[in-house]
């Protein structure tokens, strides 16, 4: 059979898409703000740094208080203890402790960023005066940032231009010059707050702080710290006056960081349930034992243990009671730490006032007034019982050139050689954080 | 979001060459038998040599067709060796067995397959009776361990329900894609693994820390006819941008013309762990050495030390596993309905998988020419997995706790119930496990539909149309709980519920017309089509903490939170594919496919991925004469495939925060790369196939290279720019293997048949460039401190590095050096069989955290040997050789069935076992490890997992 060819022709009709360009529908895009930004995107930014410089604010204290051996924590992480107290070697610079608090630090200063880069090509709506106040608030709150980063990291190196993410500037290993940024960036933002106008609205334990006024005595008062920190006794004076610094005055009065139980909202993760063992902080027993009679500092602070506990090594008696409950404010500075900063700047030039200054303090914890001259090391006894567990002991024993084990007690910690003897384990006191791996890295 | 389509014609044209049909003038018929029992083979395809004309043979074996004068027949059935008869001898043929499989059928592109035998890749198959026809297999990724070469395999965590990792030849990507894409029935099954948020309770750091199940544990394996796997580009490259972690391609029981076959089985088991670590030796002088002399008091006083880890994972966990087909069909239309139930405890209470499933699967044939198929099944799945992994002071995870439990302490409840609070840890592991609920359920509908016509139909061409659609639908809902008198709880959280509702659509469809035409010598298949992919997933997550006492609803509760994550993917490719067989002496193949996605920078740019390979049968020459050798078969092939970013990659966003209830925005942590591209694999492999003695002997070798090119990875950015991590396209990495295969039926008598299979694959994954300085990879280890991924360029993917002297260094791999596995199945007496699988992994190190929690605790049992608290390296060997699987059956033989009447016709029973027995030098709970999930780039991280099992089943099956 015979067939005939054929030519067989097929079409298949199909369709072709085009994809639209994609548009994230989870979160606004950075560049909505960058164009146009209205008080309500500017006040985002605000509430959005007030927030984020609370985290990891928990690991800078234990951290810096465990180098120091004020305090340990005893949690699930043994590098809470063993990094920290050198039985390990040298600090890692890629594990929480170095890594946590920078990461945090920059992104609220980021968001603060965010916020001076969009003001200029802000909606009409917002004046200039408001504008001066966003700088103000932005340029403080960085400048805060900044310094507990100089508090942690020291001459590790600290990045200080970072506004262009593709072109930002070295670490910088000089920590005075350091130090000299934080203080002109306060300045800076000090000039702004002249004149401005607040329309942002600020977090409860902004009360009292909460005008371009009083948010320039929370200005003056971080300004004081650093002067003090740079040994400029004669500017830690003079910011002292401009600041909310009163020597009659409740020493609890100071801007806060506050948590609450809201969804999304963080607790205070410093607070730990009494009793606990798991997830606790702990008072060295060294902090109890070398306290001055009477001093209701410690009392406050912590709680006797009706038993010791043990954990790596360390055995402890006494557990923290700074905050009451997870929801207790923590305080960013306070008038408690004004009034030790001016005796402490006083020291040498007007005995009298340092006198005050540190007897205001004492007299506040049920401590007889001291008398004669005053030493920075007397000044650094105080710091060290109104400070606990609140990330000063560090910075001031490095400033005052005591971070060292003259100054501090060890605990007795042992390990067992190859010969199977017991004897004491190696102990570093550490002077500062290494910077993070990511930042050395790239 | 606004998304809408545009939409243009497209036009395919083929042209289709002109042909001659030859007179039809003789008549052939005879019974085609099995060679070594004489039994009639039904099914056998007996074809005119170089057409498609040709005919099937019956239930007994009989065929009958006209044939021109001067033709070849050809028969050919699965398993056996086919058959060429000249048609003026054809009449009645016996067939043997053949262990190489050269006439089964693979499934090779989109809308093609072709013969075994003619194949230039080496792509591996599993049947059923491999997957699932030795011992039960809760999941279809767990039944696969050892059976064929190429593949690694690793279960994360020991829980009842899955979550396995695989890895086709290395490693694919560092970011996202290391799974496999699977499509069953062309349907593009979502293999996600799902979150229930317990992180926001336990404080582990990521959401692959949570040890959730990758949902392929929802498909039951007794549903599967076969398993093909294309392990690498070179074969997969037709499914270009979603391939490049290998593909596959799983195709379920379908039914058939005749007598509706009805199938039961019935599988019981038990499960006990593989190992635990056990119990200090503890007394006065260690106690104090290691807790302080304080502590002593606290031990002396004790009545009893506990054995928690005993009581923790010391229970026999019991599974059972129904199953019921039926099986069908006339002329026209073709069903299989199957449903399963499986119910599987774990060996810590209060943890388990449940499975419903129901699949009918139904074919139907309009005319001669025109065919509809129909695949749909329903299942849900319930799973309660427990708290294990890492966490952060959750006092959740159960072995994190443990480590930390010191035994002299009770835990257990008083008589009032009361759980009391673990002193030396975050929480009480028997309240956690009585009490805490991490659960999830899934309802999920697989559906698929097919429609084929043969537009021309001709002895010598034919062109076929063939469209196929998809869809996944399913609804994951988790459910976390913890109580408010949780020690970790009280005072801060105050007690915690999540709720997750997650809902996936996958759709899918493809559509594409297929010429096949004989020319004398050379045929050719020419297909084109095109596939389109919309995947949609709405996460929605609740979570209330400060619960009112007792109340495990989310509105009685004084804090709650709403997080929701929408992600749209759209993808579309055209594909063309041309087939050349010379002779069935040369095959080639040359293919392309350009595809576009919504994920990538430019959502409407096409990316291209090509492939050829060319196959020589050498034994098909005319001048080969070795007659010992039966098969020779050199292969090439070359292909590419690619990946996408994962979705939002391209975005800088602000996240939400809130303090003192006041909403605000805080920049996140990721740098949007608005211009990104897909990675891309480029694999070569090349190899051959060995036939010896007409197939009772086959050997094949394969080696390979894939490159994976502009590997998207998160880069860890300096951290004081404000943002810690960027996608970017700038690294290189290589994969370099070699897989061998070995089948052989050493045995082939009257009473006894034997058949072996040793599979021998390896693999090196190294960094071959990169654009930026080393960097830890991020999401997948503990830092550098511990241990943690790195990458820097000639350095080991898989390697895990600590800082060293001189820097980061690596400690340790966890690619093993090679694996190998041995298969056997023995037919003895008719009516037994028995079989074993062997699996060995040698060399690889895993990162062993557990211990050094262990240690950390001062609880760990090697304390007393080693004399130190702390070991002096938590790098561990971790290779081993297991037992996989061993199972015997007996089937009754016909003459007990003939009480039945012929009712029943076949009853099987039989025992067999999984993991049963294990040597390693590793000292944790099991080798097998991994904290970050299934889809990380690094396994063999071990924190704290839910310790693996064995299993002994016992196992009836009926047909009738």
């Amino acid at each position: 059979m015979k067939k005939i060819l054929f030519i067989l022709l097929c079409a298949v009709v199909t369709f072709g898409c085009e994809i639209d360009e994609q548009v994230n529908p989870n979160a606004p895009a950075v560049e909505t703000i960058a164009e146009g930004a209205t008080e309500t995107d500017l006040n985002n930014l605000v509430t959005g740094a007030l927030a984020r410089m609370r985290n990891s604010y928990p690991i800078y204290a234990t951290a810096t208080g465990t180098i120091t051996r004020e305090l340990y924590l005893f949690d699930a992480d043994p590098r809470n203890t063993t990094d920290l107290i050198g039985t390990e070697g040298d600090l890692d610079n890629d594990s929480f402790y170095s890594t946590a608090n920078w990461i945090n630090r920059y992104r609220t200063i980021k968001n603060c960023n965010i916020l001076l880069e969009s003001l200029d090509a802000a909606a009409s709506s917002v004046s200039a005066a408001e504008k001066d106040g966003y700088r103000g608030f932005a340029k403080t709150l960085i400048a805060h940032q900044f310094l507990v980063l100089y508090s942690a990291y020291f001459d590790s190196g600290i990045r200080l231009d970072v506004e262009d993410p593709d072109n930002f500037g070295p670490l910088v290993t000089d920590d005075a010059q350091v130090l000299q940024f934080v203080r002109d960036l306060l300045d800076e933002a000090n000039d702004d707050l002249t004149g401005a106008e607040f329309s942002m609205i600020f977090t409860s334990g902004f009360s009292g702080f909460d005008t371009p006024a009083t948010f320039s005595e929370f200005n003056r008062a971080l300004a004081a710290r650093a002067a003090l920190y740079a040994g400029d006794m004669t500017a830690a004076l003079t910011h002292l006056g401009d600041s909310f610094f009163d020597i009659n005055g409740d020493l609890s009065v100071g801007p806060k960081m506050i948590y609450s139980t809201t969804g999304g909202d963080l607790l205070n993760d410093l607070f730990k349930t009494p009793g606990q063992n798991g997830n606790q902080i702990f008072a060295s027993d060294t902090w109890v034992n070398e306290a001055q009679a009477g001093d209701l500092r410690v009392q406050n602070k912590v709680t006797q243990r009706a038993a010791s506990f043990s954990k790596s090594g360390i055995t402890v008696n006494y557990e923290t009671n700074l905050y009451a409950t997870s929801t207790t404010p923590i305080d960013i500075i306070r008038n408690e730490e004004l009034c030790l900063i001016y005796a402490e700047a006083n020291i040498g030039t007007n005995n009298v006032e340092a006198l005050a200054g540190i007897n205001a303090v004492r007299s506040a914890a049920g401590l007889a007034d001291l008398v004669g001259t005053v030493t920075v090391d007397d000044v650094l006894v105080e710091r060290r019982y109104s400070f606990w567990g609140e990330a000063h002991r560090m910075v001031d024993l490095r400033r005052t050139g005591n971070l060292n084990d003259t100054y501090i007690t060890l605990d007795n910690i042992t390990t067992t050689d190859a010969d199977g003897n017991v004897i004491p384990a190696t102990q570093e006191i550490f002077n500062q954080f290494p910077v993070p791996l990511d930042e050395v890295g790239n | 979001m606004k998304n809408y389509l545009k939409r243009k014609l497209l036009v395919l044209t083929l042209l289709v060459p002109i042909s001659f049909l030859m007179a039809q003038d003789v008549r052939v018929s005879g019974t085609v038998t099995d060679a070594s029992n004489g039994d009639p083979l039904p099914g056998v395809t007996v074809l005119v040599k170089g057409t498609t004309n040709g005919a099937i043979t019956g239930v007994n074996g009989e065929y009958e067709l006209s044939v021109p004068t001067g033709s070849t027949l050809v028969f050919s059935s699965i398993g056996y060796t086919s058959i060429e008869v000249a048609a003026s001898d054809a009449g009645d043929v016996a067939m043997t067995t053949d262990v190489t499989n050269l006439d089964e059928v693979v499934v090779t592109g989109l809308a093609t397959s072709v013969k075994r035998s003619n194949l230039a890749n080496s792509i591996s198959t599993i049947s059923s009776d491999q997957l699932t026809g030795m011992t039960n297999q809760g999941t279809v990724d767990g039944a696969l361990y050892g059976k064929m070469t190429g593949v690694n395999l690793t279960s994360i965590s020991g829980a009842p329900g899955g979550g396995i990792a695989m890895r086709l030849r290395g490693i694919s990507s560092i970011k996202g894609n290391n799974q496999p894409l699977i499509i069953i029935d062309g349907i593009y099954m979502s293999n996600a693994e799902v979150p229930s948020g317990l992180r926001n309770a336990s404080g582990a750091n990521r959401p692959n820390e949570e040890q959730a199940a990758n949902r392929l544990a929802d498909l039951d394996p007794n549903d599967i006819q076969n398993i093909e796997v294309l392990k690498g580009a070179s074969a997969a490259a037709i499914y270009g941008t979603r391939a490049n972690a290998g593909v596959i391609i799983i195709t379920t029981k379908r039914g058939g013309q005749g007598r509706t076959q009805f199938s039961f089985s019935q599988d019981v088991g038990f499960s006990k762990a593989v190992r635990l670590k056990g119990m200090r030796d503890w007394n006065a002088t260690n106690v104090a050495a290691t807790f302080g002399d304080g502590e002593v008091a606290a031990f002396n006083a004790a009545s009893q030390l506990f054995d928690y880890e005993k009581e923790l994972f010391g229970e026999t966990g019991l599974i059972t596993n129904t199953n019921f087909s039926a099986r069908g069909g006339s002329d026209k239309t073709s069903f299989f309905i199957g449903g399963s139930i499986r119910d599987e405890e774990g060996i810590m209470k209060n943890t388990g998988f449940k499975r419903y499933n129901i699949r009918a699967n139904v074919d139907h044939k309009i005319s001669d020419r025109v065919k509809i198929s129909s695949s749909s099944s329903f299942i849900r799945s319930e799973t309660a997995r427990g708290f294990t992994g890492n966490e952060n002071e959750g006092g959740l995870a159960v072995i994190y706790n443990l480590a930390y439990t010191r035994p002299w302490y009770n835990l257990y409840p008083n008589a009032a119930g009361v759980y009391p609070d673990n002193p030396s840890s975050s929480g009480n592991m028997l309240l956690v496990r009585d009490q805490a609920k991490n659960d999830d359920k899934v309802n999920r509908t697989l559906q698929s539909l097919a429609f084929d016509a043969d537009l021309i139909k001709k002895d010598d061409q034919v062109l076929k149309f063939k469209w196929q659609g998809g869809l996944d639908f399913f609804v994951d809902e988790t459910f976390v709980y913890v109580p408010e008198y949780h020690q970790a709880q009280v005072g801060n959280q105050n007690g915690y519920i999540g709720v997750g509702k997650n809902v996936f659509t996958n759709l899918n469809y493809t559509a594409f017309l297929v010429h096949d035409i004989f020319l004398g010598d050379i045929s050719l298949s020419t297909s084109a089509g095109i596939s389109y992919l919309n995947f949609k997933r709405e996460f929605l997550y609740n979570e209330a903490t400060q619960l009112i006492p007792g109340q495990t609803n989310l509105t009685q509760s004084g804090a709650k939170d709403i997080i929701q994550d929408l992600q749209n993917e759209e993808e579309f490719g055209f594909i063309f594919q041309e087939q050349a067989n010379y002779n069935d002496q040369l095959i080639g193949t040359v293919g392309v496919r350009f595809d576009k996605s919504s994920l990538n920078g430019d959502p409407n740019k096409y990316y291209s991925f090509f492939k050829a390979s060319l196959a020589a049968n050498i034994h098909n020459f005319d001048f080969w004469s070795v007659d010992q050798i039966s098969q020779l078969k050199v292969r090439v092939a070359y292909g590419e495939t690619g990946s996408s970013a994962t979705y939002g990659s391209l975005f800088t966003t602000f996240d939400p925060t809130n303090i003192g209830g006041q909403g605000g925005s805080l920049i996140d942590t990721q740098r949007g790369t608005p211009n990104l591209e897909p990675e891309t694999s480029q694999e070569i492999e090349f190899g051959f196939d060995l036939g010896l003695f007409d197939g009772i002997v086959g050997l094949e070798f394969t080696a390979y290279n894939r490159k994976v090119k502009n590997l998207l990875f998160d880069r860890s950015l300096p951290p004081a720019i404000g943002f810690s991590t960027q996608v970017l396209n700038d690294a290189d990495l290589e994969n370099k293997g070699i897989e061998i295969g070995l089948n052989a039926r050493p045995v082939s008598n009257e009473t006894v048949i034997w058949n072996t299979n040793l599979n021998w694959w390896k693999n090196e994954a190294t960094y071959t460039r990169l654009g930026v300085p080393p960097f830890t990879v991020p999401g997948n280890g503990f830092g550098l401190g511990l241990g943690t991924f790195y990458i820097e360029e000639g350095g080991s993917v898989t390697g895990i590095y600590q800082n060293g002297a001189n820097g980061p260094e690596e400690v340790g791999n966890t690619q093993p050096d090679f694996e190998m596995s041995w298969y056997n199945t023995v037919n003895f007496m008719k009516s037994f069989d028995f079989s074993f699988l062997f699996h060995l992994r040698k060399g690889s190190e895993n990162l062993n955290l557990s211990d050094l929690l262990f240690d950390d605790g001062g609880t760990n049992p090697a304390i007393d040997a080693r004399g130190s608290q702390y070991a002096s390296t938590w790098i561990q060997p971790a290779g081993y050789i297991r037992l996989r699987e061993v199972s015997l059956y007996y089937t009754l033989p016909q003459s007990v069935l003939s009480v039945f009447n012929g009712t029943i016709q076949g009853v099987k029973i039989g025992a067999s076992g999984r993991n049963l027995w294990t040597q390693t030098d590793y000292e944790g709970y099991d080798p097998e490890v991994s904290t970050n999930g299934t889809n990380a780039l690094g396994t063999g991280l071990d924190v704290g997992p839910y310790p693996q099992n064995r299993q002994i089943f016992f196992h009836l099956n009926v047909n009738f």
